[in-house]
């Protein structure tokens, strides 16, 4: 019984760091984004609230909270409030099968700093991932105008195509390490003294795009093309309902997929590796603390790499992005994963 | 105990779900409810511990395939999907002795599959491999042929979608002057 409570206290703790990490994180990304962005094109970018405006997502929020709530007067309310709750629940969930560290220990007990270690950790990323379609095609019906329905639908024809190149290409690795326990393939990685990304490189560039893809970063960002659709399925959102869209797509989902990225092809939480030979650790006087510190590096690389691409390149048309999808991405994909079945078993067991 | 109040929770909710499928008019409302079903399906999968199978009707049904009926919705006028009324009324009295026989046959093979079915009989082998695997080898050494057949169909499908999907390339040359 005693273990018991001890397990629902531990899973408690658990969801709470992970939420108030990853919402926390989340609203503090939009502060590193605009500055990343503004010294990319030479300027300051936020530097009045506070020191080098570090309180700006603060300022930007209390902003948002107590702007007016307005509502399209034939749209459905149902719906409208729906699409949000379908946004965030999805991309917050993905978090749940994230791995951060090794196994440490604490009181005696042994912590796993991941919530559920399932077997199909994995499949489940990519099913919650991509439930997030439906949050923003309901934006896009329920605010029952033009742009928000051209935008969402948009973006449902980038996902559904993107969603196939996605799964293909992360089975590489998975045959590889033979599980698809997110906390296993890491572990795996560790044990083959091999970081998956330089056996699967085609693999990883097909996962970055649909990376791009599914979270609508430049150059796939078709469905808000300021431009052409104004804001796309958020036109009709306002105050903290159209902070939360960007916040969930454009900072949560980026995060978690580039969570799965390092998991998945950098090898987790562990240090820099050279390929059959192990690892080095530069951080070795980190001590216990020196995984998270990888992890957590990581992941930051990814996510500056992903900005630098948003912040310079420039946007494909709808028909190019599909286009890429099922004519170079799938056929890619498709080549990676027959080869790897074929010479992983001859050569790797 | 505390598994089965989550399974009749999730199977509450499966049902409830299919009724308001059925009860429904405005389709965006009807893709929801069926949305909301298939979840709950996957629920009772992760209950009985089928866990692949969880994982796949959510991959699968929940998001690749019901993502589909979301494009629906640009073809979903605001007016259509506010009208009560449907067009289909006589023809669905008229094909209800067809759905009844394919009612009866569900119930048929529900049945006999009972009787067929390996009850137990992977139970250790799972005990031992792990979901995934025992899967992967039953269905490719003792259902090696029923699955191939059902990828045959579906490539019969594909093709089919492929051949209403294409270009018609001739008709705009002989268009152009």
């Amino acid at each position: 019984m005693e273990s018991v409570i001890a397990g629902l206290i531990i899973a408690v703790i658990k969801i709470l760091v992970i939420l108030g990490v990853v919402l926390g994180v989340g609203a503090y990304l939009t502060l590193v984004e605009r500055k990343v962005a503004a010294h990319i094109q030479r300027r300051p970018g936020p530097m009045v609230v506070g020191w080098h405006g570090l309180l700006q997502p603060l300022a930007d929020g209390l902003k948002l909270m107590t702007k007016e709530d307005l509502f399209p007067r034939y749209g459905n309310r149902v719906l409208y409030n729906l699409a949000l709750i379908m946004a965030l629940v999805p991309a917050t969930l993905v978090f749940a099968v994230i791995p951060f560290g090794p196994e440490f220990e604490l009181f005696g007990y042994k912590i796993k700093p991941i919530l559920t270690d399932v077997n199909v950790g994995l499949l489940l990323v990519f099913g919650l991932g991509s439930l997030a379609v439906y949050a923003i095609a309901l934006a896009g019906w329920a605010s029952n105008s033009k742009y928000p329905l051209i935008g969402s639908m948009r973006k449902a024809g980038i996902i559904v195509s993107y969603e196939v190149a996605i799964t293909f290409a992360v089975m590489g690795p998975l045959i590889l390490a033979g599980t698809l326990s997110t906390y296993n393939i890491v572990e795996a990685q560790i044990e083959q003294k091999l970081w998956y990304v330089w056996l699967q490189p085609v693999a990883f560039v097909v996962f970055m795009f649909s990376l791009l893809a599914e979270t609508g970063r430049v150059p796939f960002d078709i469905q808000e093309a300021e431009a052409e659709l104004v804001t796309g399925f958020t036109v009709e959102y306002g105050g903290m309902k159209f902070g939360l869209f960007p916040l969930v797509e454009w900072y949560v989902e980026v995060l978690s997929l580039s969570a799965i990225a390092v998991v998945l092809f950098l090898g987790g939480w562990s240090p820099i590796n050279i390929p059959f030979i192990g690892f080095i650790d530069p951080l070795f006087f980190l001590g216990p603390l020196s995984p998270f510190v990888w992890f957590i590096l990581k992941v930051t690389a990814l996510f500056l790499f992903i900005l630098w691409l948003h912040w310079t390149l420039p946007r494909y048309r709808i028909d190019q992005i599909t286009e890429i999808a099922w004519k170079v991405m799938l056929p890619l994909a498709l080549f990676n994963l027959v080869f790897t079945a074929i010479i992983a078993p001859v050569v790797w067991r | 105990m505390i598994k089965w109040v989550i399974f009749l929770s999730f199977s509450l909710w499966a049902i409830i779900s299919g009724v308001g499928v059925v009860l429904f008019s405005n389709p965006v409302y009807v893709i929801l409810w069926l949305l909301s079903a298939l979840i709950s399906i996957a629920g009772i999968f992760f209950v009985a511990g089928a866990e692949l199978v969880g994982a796949l009707q959510l991959l699968i049904y929940a998001v690749a395939i019901a993502v589909f009926y979301v494009l629906v919705l640009t073809a979903v006028p605001w007016e259509k999907a506010l009208k009560k009324d449907t067009h289909f009324r006589t023809s669905g009295i008229l094909s209800l002795p067809v759905v009844l026989l394919l009612y009866v046959e569900m119930a048929l093979v529900f049945i006999l599959g009972i009787a067929a079915s390996p009850e137990g009989k992977f139970r250790e082998a799972i005990k031992k491999l792990g979901n995934t695997e025992v899967i992967g080898s039953v269905l490719f050494s003792k259902y090696f042929f029923a699955f191939e057949v059902v990828s045959l169909v579906l490539l019969v499908g594909m093709i089919g979608a492929v051949i209403i999907g294409r270009k018609e390339k001739q008709t705009y040359e002989n268009d152009t002057p």
